[in-house]
């Protein structure tokens, strides 16, 4: 059969596949989505209908009060803005770091690097919680107390899971590039920056946003470190709502935390196209 | 040559400073605290090998770490199944893919105490989504996180809720994989399966194995939703939750240290272990 | 060569490190940090109380806040840890004794009974009790919280049922004779209950239904086992077992178990003197309204309503022991707490609470007589681990199996309670 002839052939029988498969991927979205609707909808139902019997999907009376109360209970918008103060430079450094390290990992071999290599994936191992006291401690000493420094700094040495997953990318690179590069006497550098990078932009553009992610969601980090309220993240606004001796706003809750997922899904619907760049490697072969 | 091989260790080098700096103190530190009896407010007092002894006779580690096996075993192979499932899916370049890729994505973007809470309410016994959608079929939904024999079912379906995760770094492979072998393969008459199965799967063993040294140690360290939901009979007490109670809750940060290193030791060998495994099934050029 | 160069100075940074600054130690402070868990608005509030002490102070000294919004105790514990101690805290009843002991606070003794403004007999004894721990004091009670009965006067009245008065005296078996008349009956097109127990109200309320306790008064003894808790637990058997309480896996489906009573499901909840119901019933449609109506605690087999108590101090950093500047503010603090939450722990303020939360006036008869009983058990430093098996073992095994054996398990609880306390005499 002809290239041509078995396309076509294939064509005719795709689309009933391809129906089919919208039909499961629709259904699998509804459970996607599922309590990314509840949160939306309790967070426009008043105070008395967050809870009741049986639980009811729509607002009985759509109202924009939480929205307005969780305005008032924290300045959503400056916290966010420190966030992303904190993100890009986090970004900026884990991200470029990382793809070097990996790059380094992933072809050279040098003395040791295997072993080196093993203790990346081991530093990913030991829980945060008993290694959190004694880092705390040693930048309280350095006199940095309530300051991003703690939560920025440490990114321009590299993310051992972004590390991990660049030497994964790169190795699935074929050879072939490079050695043309080489024996034509390039530096390394030179190698790495004009064709490594811009081969592996969806690979970058991926650990990019997971380390805004890393930054929009974590708690714990921001909450030991931070003690002004005007230097709030996300989280730690999202964390004024409830509180041991006063009462669990859920209604302001779902609405800030709402507004708080905008940015990320912004953020993934634009980077989404990267994702779909193909490499179209038509000329290695011959 | 061996000079240029060399440079690699410069290219490490941010790396390996960062290791020095910021790590090698506190892992250090970790390491001393887990021989002593430390309340963190107080003082440290030297006790040896007395934590881990303890750790060894304790029901609740027992306990903690059997829970904790068990969802890895079960969890770690279905998130990586379905998560591929789903990135060949979404990857061709129909209509608006490119929305599907975002939903399906959606669950990893979310911090883990805002799905706790919504899960509990989708998970609820008596008016919770899944009851109710089974009311609809006239079957009797279990307690979920009140039956311990449902607990463990009810992680299941928020890890495969949450499996998108890896959708990205799936995607990111499969473009890679050249069209030219599609091709190939189908002027040889193969269908989808067999395209599957002799192309995609083998081509995207670097990142399946990526994912699985992951998804291995993410297992083993679950947490945040565990800590909100927590479980009947004590089948959501995860490591991890076990050993924030301990040192945070009971103020034994000496112990909780030594359960720390247990679970580090036990993900370490299962990771040199599907290492040993990687040159059997990982393919590489 | 290069690579030996680079090591070095990555060697130096980190001795660097090591040394570090130590915290200068400064006796002549007059800035105290003071932290807390409120967050959100109730931070509004404190802000506001933290503001006119400074005014008031007028630059002897001033206090800044630290609020935490989330994970208070690690936050807490760690800046301990770090030498980096805030200088006043709110510290809940149950750690008190564990901090004290773990040498976090100071002892504030001598200069709470030097004290020209507030001195322990000033404060109701069961809800000072809690700041006190090995013939010490330890902080100051800003707040008590204790148990009273919130039940729906419309919904016993629509079902005939007599209310019970703001001071009755009922026993625990007469409560229970109320819910059995009312749980099962039909009210307003719901399945109605009596009362709803989920863990709440805790389970020293039941323990001293029968007239015992849990560890006695020299907090070494553990006291679990005797016939009295026995008996009170037997009370909440029988709420169990006959149905009178919605069961355990139901009550989180409306969310939270006052929700029930909210929603009037539940006839009679067990509910802090904070607990605002009032506003909430303000703030509700005309047809879902009812009237609130107060009763005490039931007295226990012991002769006495006695009522939990939740409270909180403001304890003081350890380094700060014996300063007078310090407690000074601390005590200016705490005294202006008590025009803020109810109900302020001190003898003599019930009139604050009316004007803190006017709502709560049909209440004030209820809880000024309560006050007395408001008491806490003996939290010892073991209290965490003796806590967490009663909740897991007891309470909860009960919770969802009334045939559970709970006689055997509050032996087995105490043998183990008493073992942990002998293993403290021996470090």
């Amino acid at each position: 059969m002809s290239l041509k002839k078995s396309k076509k052939l294939s064509k005719r029988m795709g689309r009933g596949r391809m129906i089919a498969l919208y039909v499961v991927l629709i259904l699998g979205s509804v459970m996607m989505l599922l309590p990314f609707i509840w949160m939306v909808s309790t967070s426009f139902k008043a105070e008395n209908d967050i809870f009741s019997i049986p639980i009811n999907w729509i607002p009985r009376k759509i109202t924009f009060d939480n929205y307005i109360k969780a305005l008032k209970v924290v300045p959503i918008a400056k916290n966010m803005l420190n966030t992303v103060f904190i993100a890009i430079p986090k970004i900026l450094g884990e991200v470029f770091v990382s793809a070097l390290v990996a790059f380094g990992f992933a072809r050279f071999e040098f003395k040791g690097r295997n072993f080196l290599f093993m203790i990346l994936l081991a530093t990913m191992m030991l829980p945060y919680e008993v290694t959190m006291i004694p880092t705390f401690m040693i930048w309280s000493n350095l006199g940095f107390s309530d300051s991003y420094v703690p939560l920025v700094l440490p990114a321009f040495c590299g993310s051992a899971s972004f590390i991990f997953f660049m030497r994964m990318y790169f190795e699935t690179i074929p050879k072939d590039y490079e050695e043309a590069a080489w024996l034509d006497g390039a530096k390394n550098l030179k190698v790495f920056y004009m064709i490594f990078i811009p081969m592996a932009k969806p690979a970058l553009v991926t650990i990019s946003l997971w380390s805004f992610m890393g930054t929009w969601n974590d708690l714990l980090g921001q909450l030991i470190y931070i003690d002004s309220q005007h230097k709030y993240t996300v989280q730690l606004a999202l964390a004024s709502f409830s509180s041991m001796t006063g009462e669990t706003l859920w209604g302001p809750l779902m609405a800030a935390s709402c507004m708080a997922l905008i940015p990320i899904i912004a953020l993934l619907l634009y980077a989404q196209k990267y994702f779909m760049e193909g490499i179209k490697l038509g000329g290695i072969k011959g | 040559m061996k000079k240029r091989q060399r440079a690699g260790f410069y290219f490490i080098l941010p790396w390996l400073i960062g290791l020095i700096v910021f790590t090698a103190f506190p892992m250090l530190a970790a390491a001393y605290i887990s021989l002593t009896d430390w309340d963190i407010v107080g003082n440290a007092k030297f006790v040896g090998l007395d934590n881990f002894k303890y750790v060894f006779r304790s029901e609740d580690f027992i306990k903690s770490l059997w829970v904790t096996v068990r969802y890895a075993v079960l969890a770690v192979p279905l998130i990586i199944a379905t998560s591929l499932t789903m990135a060949v899916m979404v990857s061709k370049n129909y209509k608006g893919m490119r929305i599907f890729r975002v939903i399906y994505y959606m669950p990893a973007i979310v911090s883990g105490v805002a799905v706790a809470i919504v899960f509990k309410w989708i998970l609820d016994p008596s008016y919770g989504l899944i009851n109710g959608v089974l009311a609809f079929f006239h079957i009797k939904g279990p307690d979920w996180l009140y039956d311990p024999n449902w607990v463990l079912p009810s992680y299941l379906i928020m890890a495969i809720w949450g499996a998108g995760g890896s959708l990205l770094t799936y995607l990111a492979a499969l473009k890679d994989i050249p069209q030219d072998l599609y091709d190939a393969a189908m002027i040889d008459g193969a269908n989808t399966w067999k395209k599957v199965k002799y192309i995609t799967i083998p081509l995207m063993t670097p990142i399946i194995f990526y994912n699985l040294v992951l998804g291995i140690i993410a297992a083993f360290r679950k947490f945040t939703d565990a800590y909100v939901l927590g479980g009947a009979g004590k089948e959501g007490n995860f490591y991890m939750v076990y050993l924030y109670e301990e040192a945070f809750g009971h103020y034994r940060m000496g112990y909780a240290t030594a359960l720390a290193w247990i679970l580090f030791v036990i993900i370490l060998l299962l990771t040199i272990l599907v290492n040993w495994t990687k040159k059997y099934w990982v393919y590489s050029e | 060569m290069k690579r030996s160069i680079i090591l070095w100075i990555v060697l130096l940074l980190v001795l660097g490190m090591l040394n570090g600054c130590s915290k200068k130690a400064n006796s002549n402070k007059n800035t105290f940090t003071f932290a807390t868990w409120a967050a959100g608005t109730e931070l509004e509030e404190f802000q506001a109380v933290i503001d006119k002490v400074n005014e008031e102070a007028a630059g002897e000294y001033k206090i800044n806040v630290l609020s935490i919004p989330s994970d208070y105790y690690v936050k807490i514990s760690t800046k301990i840890a770090a030498k980096n101690s805030p200088d006043f805290f709110w510290l809940t009843q149950e750690l008190i004794s564990k901090y004290a002991k773990m040498g976090a606070l100071a002892d504030i003794t001598e200069q709470f009974k030097k004290s020209n403004s507030l001195t322990p007999d000033m404060y109701y004894e069961g809800v000072l009790a809690s700041a006190e721990y090995n013939g010490s004091y330890w902080g100051l009670p800003w707040i008590a919280n204790p148990i009273i009965v919130f039940y729906n006067k419309t919904m016993f009245d629509a079902l005939g049922i007599e209310c019970p008065s703001a001071t009755d005296d009922w026993t625990w078996e007469e409560f229970i004779d109320i819910c059995r008349q009312i749980s099962g009956k039909e009210y307003r097109g719901n399945k109605v209950y009596g009362t709803i127990i989920d863990g709440w109200p805790n389970i020293e309320t039941f323990i001293w239904a029968g007239g015992g306790d849990i560890i006695a008064k020299d907090g070494e003894t553990v006291i679990l086992a005797s016939e009295e808790a026995k008996k009170g637990m037997s009370y909440l058997q029988t709420i169990v077992e006959e149905g009178l309480s919605p069961r355990y896996a139901e009550v989180a489906s409306l969310g939270d178990n006052n929700v029930w009573f909210e929603k009037q499901r539940v006839a009679m909840f067990f509910g802090g003197v904070q607990d605002n119901f009032e506003t909430k019933i303000d703030k509700m449609d005309e047809s879902e309204k009812f009237e609130i109506g107060y009763a005490p605690m039931p007295v226990c087999d012991d002769g006495s309503p006695w009522s939990f108590d939740w409270t909180a101090s403001t304890v003081m950093a350890k380094s700060l022991e014996g300063n007078d500047l310090a407690y000074k503010a601390l005590e200016a603090v705490t005294k202006a707490f008590f025009e803020w939450k109810i109900v302020p722990p001190v003898k003599g303020s019930l009139n604050n609470v009316i004007e803190i939360n006017p709502k709560k006036e049909a209440a004030m008869e209820t809880i000024a007589y309560i006050m007395d009983y408001a008491r806490s058990a003996n939290y010892i430093p073991e209290w965490s681990d003796i806590n967490d098996k009663l909740w897991y073992n007891l309470y909860v095994s009960l919770l969802n199996d009334a045939s559970f054996d709970y006689r055997s398990q509050m032996d087995e609880i105490q043998a183990y309670s008493q073992d942990l306390i002998s293993k403290r005499k021996s470090k």
